[in-house]
């Protein structure tokens, strides 16, 4: 399945802006999942200065600058993306148990094992604590597989927490979004990795988009999608799995990848600074996710 | 003959002079006996001079959260002396350490091998807010990524160099030993000369050769000197530095980045940076990619150097190898890449991260010294042995909940070298700092260093935050040494900087309003010791007289209220008022607040100014802390003097801005600062005191305290040889072309400054400013002394005077903010388009 992805972000401010810098993680990596067949970005007003580079974590991202006066600022990104098959026999109930995985992270000897312990640490957004460790543990019986009982987290995220925009904000701390019971995706992905990492599993922070459908009968509105975040745990020698609490399913092919990272911090959308542009500003994002046919 | 000095031996440390035997070591013998002969009291002298020096050099050290906190940087008088042999060893040492850190820090933002490999476990790397995942792949051009190694090094007892600590992004002390090598030639100049001391002068050398062969567009760099303010610890040795090597001292905000390079905002216009030697540490340096909070640092830089397009040394990102963790493992590490053990040893450390490591320090806590693995102000190393029990369990439990950043070594005292206290040596424990700069495919190491010592002999941590004192280092040669100077070397481009405009325009404005302030306080001054001289005169003083001066205090230094509001009580009894308008330095306008803003003003333009002008910025400094002793008694006797030693060493400042400063930009800026400034002091004087009309006697009286006040009086009696008359007061202090306190002859020179200025531009029309001033001098030409000094019978006041005073006074202000609209940079602070409440640093 190819899809279309087109990510529109518009900036509108009190005053012109007079010079800007701005770091986009907005383009669609490769993953084992999926391929990144093109990508096209049009910046308004036109930058100065632009660049598309990989960062740390090998995802890109698109570096711009602006300098000439603008009320008014609009990244309009359109990506094609192909998306793999699942892979076959995937069974959450074989493979490590949680007891396993611990022992195989403490004693690794692996390169990929070694890398992935950076997803044990705390991040900017995720500190881990006691009371996401004592949420998380009752899913996690030494003797279960890993898999099994990050889907049983995934599920208990998915009936315990209401999802409600209102309630947070990208910088909502985790100790308050466990104590309300409330959030949005990304404040579920952040509370699942706390959980994770606070018992010992590395997990990471994956951004990117859901396809939605509309209901049975009615025409799918324009910009009704939106960008999406879930997560992946690691299990030593099987790799990486996703799991969306949000939507309580395991992502495959509609859940198109942009970037991983430790956290949200690691991946913003859009971030930068601007000189000027008076006190106030207003954001519009729209998303729209359109599976097109294989030619 | 005087015995050698000497001191007592401390037993259980190692000491520089004394060897275990009691003798003295062969290489302190020439320097103790030279000491010893000298005398205590010439010693003592020769301290006092020192200290001398380095406060007419502006050599201060701030202490960190104390605004008030700068204190003239310590220096000991006995040097620390290293013979050859030892030298060579602890030289090949440094150059072998910072090799091998380069290899480090390739690694950690390339490969790391070290990681995958298990030299180096990931937690230890990946939880050091040092790590910077943004500068993953930054490349700097050249051999080394590391350009900048300082190592601080201790004795143990059995004699080793142990090296205590790694300054790897921003190191801090290469200025301050050059400073005090300079001071100790000075203070102690045969004994310097006939000690074969290794020069420092070629580490500079090489460091400016490195310097240039960074750049990434050609071959005469731009090279700049980045610094957090004039508040941070070491700001004194960013403009030392900046002047001896000849670059420019820039803040975050003087540089800008467009069209993907870095520029520095200069008068006439932008100038391309292309070399950045940065002493703000690396998370500050770019809110775009790093600290989004960071007011220190230059949105888009980071994205310049990843560019290659600006080089910064040390690179964003070196902060991760200042991790006193990685001490525990530079043997590992050192076999990894070198296949054989480093020959300079790292202090024992343990890290919390490591499980064996966490047990033993748990279990041995009361033996140890605890560090963060991150340096962050105003956060020590803990002395456990001398922690209560309670305290000592709330740390187990902090180290238990956060082990990975922090480490433990034990608590030995570092080995000692004599120390100069008062009238005798004592021994103190020394820790000494060693920099290596890359050269070529290596490192060039200074021929010296920065010696620290504790300021007691229990300390076990030396540090100038808590007090420590600094020490020159005197490596001895074998041979006699060859003077090597940068001067010659730099010469050419030397003159072709103070042609050009290559400044800061904060700097310039700095200057520009350190005239202002300056002419503020004097005018004040001024103004005060006349109506201290009026008030106490023997013959008494018609009420309408005093209550004009009294209220002229309040007009001339925008004191509002004052002695012009309701209070009728004030007038009275006016000496609490006019203490108040020359000490209260939160009030502005007071004599105290404005010395003030014209000192902060030199913080921020120190490199500007010459030597002799320190030292009289250092006068003023002092007089201003003791003018509320010297006015102790109140007004009661002669208080006009309390203010004359200030009042001189404004006049010595504003003599020496004339007599020695290069007539560039900052010159014309200062200038033009100070004549506006004393244009709108005049005229407010003038305005307050001679527009109202008063009866003969009275207006004599009046006419008198202006001319004093504008030091023209005696002239006016010499000219005149009449009692003072307003015609001709006025012309002589208004309209005399020869008198340099006239207000035409202020305008006149402000618009000789503005035509100067607008002389480079292109267009034919006249610039805005320039039409003030212009209008301001016709209306002074044109104006009639007659005619101003008629009054208007009705009002009694003189209308034409003030009419054409309150126009001067508009079109100098208009003057004022034109040029500030022109040429000074009006400082925005950027926004986060995302508002990140995150804490970015773990």
């Amino acid at each position: 399945m190819i899809y279309r992805v087109r990510h529109l972000t518009r900036y509108e401010y009190d005053l012109p802006v007079s010079l800007c810098f701005n770091k986009a993680h907005l383009l669609p990596r490769d993953t084992p999942r999926q391929q990144c067949l093109s990508t096209q970005i049009r910046v308004t007003p036109t930058p100065v200065y632009s660049v598309r580079r990989e960062d740390f974590y090998g995802n890109l991202y698109y570096y711009f600058s602006i300098q000439e006066p603008h009320k008014a600022l609009q990244i309009d990104v359109t990506s094609q993306i192909r998306m793999l098959p699942p892979p076959q026999n995937f069974d959450l109930d074989l493979g490590n148990s949680c007891a396993r995985v611990k022992e195989l992270i403490l004693h690794a000897a692996d390169e990929e094992t070694l890398l992935a312990k950076e997803f044990l640490l705390d991040s900017p957004m995720i500190r881990t604590s006691d009371a996401l460790r004592d949420y998380a543990a009752p899913s996690f019986a030494d003797d279960r597989p890993l898999l099994s009982a990050v889907r049983e987290l995934t599920s208990r995220i998915f009936r315990d927490f209401k999802y409600d925009p209102g309630f947070s904000t990208v910088a909502t701390p985790l100790n308050e979004v466990l104590e309300h019971k409330r959030g949005v995706c990304q404040d579920f992905a952040h509370l699942a990795i706390g959980c994770l990492r606070a018992l010992g599993f590395p997990a990471r922070y994956v951004s990117g988009y859901l396809e939605t459908l509309p209901p049975p009968g009615k025409e799918k509105l324009v910009g009704s999608d939106e960008s999406h975040a879930w997560f992946s745990v690691y299990s030593p020698g099987e790799g990486w799995f996703e799991f969306d609490p949000t939507n309580d399913n395991i992502p495959a092919e509609q859940h198109i990848v942009t970037a991983l990272g430790r956290d949200y911090s690691d991946v913003t959308p859009l971030r930068g600074v601007f000189f000027d542009g008076g006190a106030s500003q207003t954001l519009t994002v729209s998303v729209d996710v359109a599976a097109m046919p294989e030619t | 003959m005087q015995p050698p000095l000497s001191y007592e031996r401390p037993d259980s440390v190692y000491d520089e002079v004394y060897g275990a035997d009691g003798d003295i070591r062969q290489h302190w013998r020439y320097l103790l006996d030279g000491l010893g002969s000298m005398g205590t009291a010439n010693l003592q002298e020769r301290q006092r001079k020192a200290q001398r020096i380095l406060r007419d050099d502006g050599a201060t050290y701030n202490i960190s959260g104390d605004p008030q906190g700068s204190r003239i940087w310590g220096l000991d008088p006995v040097p620390l002396l290293i013979d050859s042999e030892e030298w060579e060893r602890i030289e090949s040492g440094v150059i072998e350490r910072a090799e091998l850190f380069n290899l480090i820090l390739k690694d950690l933002y390339g490969p790391r091998e070290l990681i995958r490999h298990q030299i180096l476990p990931a937690e230890l790397i990946y939880s050091h807010n040092g790590f910077l995942r943004a500068c993953q792949g930054l490349h700097v051009p050249g051999d080394q990524q590391l350009i900048l190694h300082a190592v601080d090094m201790v004795r143990s007892d059995s004699g080793e160099m142990v090296v205590i600590g790694d300054r790897t992004q921003a190191p801090s002390g290469t200025g301050y030993a050059l400073e005090n090598r300079t001071v100790m030639s000075r203070v102690l100049p045969s004994l310097f000369r006939d000690s074969q001391v290794h020069r420092l002068s070629l580490f500079f050398q090489a460091l400016r050769r490195k310097l240039t062969t960074l750049s990434p567009n050609g071959d005469t760099p731009n090279i700049v000197i980045l610094t957090p303010g004039a508040y941070n610890e070491t700001y004194f040795e960013h403009t030392y530095l900046a002047n001896y090597l000849g670059y420019s001292v820039v803040q975050g905000g003087d540089l800008t980045v467009r069209n993907g390079y870095v520029w520095m905002k200069s008068l006439d216009g932008l100038h391309r940076v292309d070399v950045i030697l940065r002493r703000v540490d690396d998370t500050w340096c770019d809110p775009v990619e790093l600290r989004s909070d960071s007011h220190l640092g230059v949105p888009g830089l980071l994205e310049v150097a990843r560019a290659g397009n600006v080089v910064i040394a040390n690179p964003l990102g070196s902060g991760v190898l200042e991790n006193p963790a990685l001490h525990k493992y530079m043997p590992k590490i050192a076999e990894f890449f070198f296949g054989h053990e480093l020959t300079l040893a790292s202090a024992t450390t343990w890290w919390l991260g490591d499980e064996q490591d966490r047990d033993h320090v748990l279990a041995n806590l009361d033996g140890l010294i605890i560090k963060p693995t991150t340096r962050r102000t105003g956060q020590h190393s803990i002395y456990c042995p001398d922690l209560p029990p309670e305290k000592l369990d709330k740390l187990r439990a902090q180290l238990r909940d956060n082990p990975l950043h922090y480490i433990a070594q034990e608590p030995n005292l570092p080995g000692t070298s004599p120390s100069w206290h008062r009238d005798k040596l004592l021994a103190r424990p020394t820790v000494l700092r060693s920099f290596a700069v890359a050269d070529q495919s290596s490192y060039a190491v200074m021929p010296g260093g920065l010696t620290r010592v504790a300021s007691d002999d229990s300390q076990r941590i030396v540090s100038n935050q808590l007090g420590a004192t600094s020490k020159d280092t005197w490596v001895l040669a074998s041979e006699p040494q060859r003077r090597v100077s940068l001067l010659d070397e730099r010469a050419p481009e030397l003159l072709a900087r103070e042609q050009t405009s290559d400044l800061p325009s904060r700097v310039v404005e700095n200057l520009f309003w350190m005239g202002r302030y300056s002419e503020r306080a004097e005018s004040a001054m001024r103004l005060l010791r006349t109506v201290f001289i009026q008030l106490n005169s023997i013959g008494p003083l018609p009420e309408a007289v005093r209550e004009l001066l009294l209220k002229a205090v309040t007009q001339v230094t925008v004191t509002y209220p004052g002695f012009t509001g309701d209070n009728g009580q004030l007038l009275a009894q006016p000496d609490a008022e006019l203490m108040s308008v020359i000490l209260d330095h939160r009030r502005a306008g007071s004599v105290s607040a404005n010395l003030q803003a014209m000192l902060n003003c030199t913080e921020e333009t120190k490199e500007m100014l010459s030597a002799d002008t320190h030292r009289v910025i250092n006068d003023l400094r002092d007089e201003l802390a003791n003018l509320p002793n010297m006015l102790g008694n109140g007004l009661n006797a002669a208080p006009e003097e309390a203010l004359d030693p200030l009042v001189t060493s404004l006049l010595a400042l504003s003599g020496l801005t004339q007599e020695s400063m290069i007539r560039g930009f900052g010159w014309r800026f200062l200038e033009m600062g100070r004549r506006l400034e004393r244009t709108l002091q005049s005229t407010a004087l003038l305005r307050a005191l001679l527009v109202p009309v008063l009866e003969e006697t009275a207006q004599e009286q009046v006419l008198e305290t202006v001319m004093l006040s504008s030091e023209v009086l005696i002239t006016y009696r010499r000219r005149y040889r009449s009692r003072p008359e307003l015609t001709h007061g006025l012309t002589l202090i208004m309209l005399d072309r020869t008198n340099p306190r006239s207000l035409l002859y202020q305008v006149d020179l402000l618009r000789q400054h503005i035509d100067q200025l607008n002389a480079t531009s292109s267009s034919q029309l006249l610039s805005e400013e320039y039409r003030c001033i212009l209008e301001a001098l016709t209306l002074l030409q044109l104006s009639r002394p007659n005619e101003l000094a008629r009054a208007q019978e009705d009002t009694h006041v003189r209308q034409a005077l003030d009419d054409c005073l309150a126009r001067i006074q508009s079109l100098l202000c208009n003057t004022a903010s034109l040029i500030g609209d022109r040429y000074f940079d009006h400082r925005r602070e950027p926004q986060q388009l995302v508002q990140t409440g995150w804490n970015e640093e773990l």
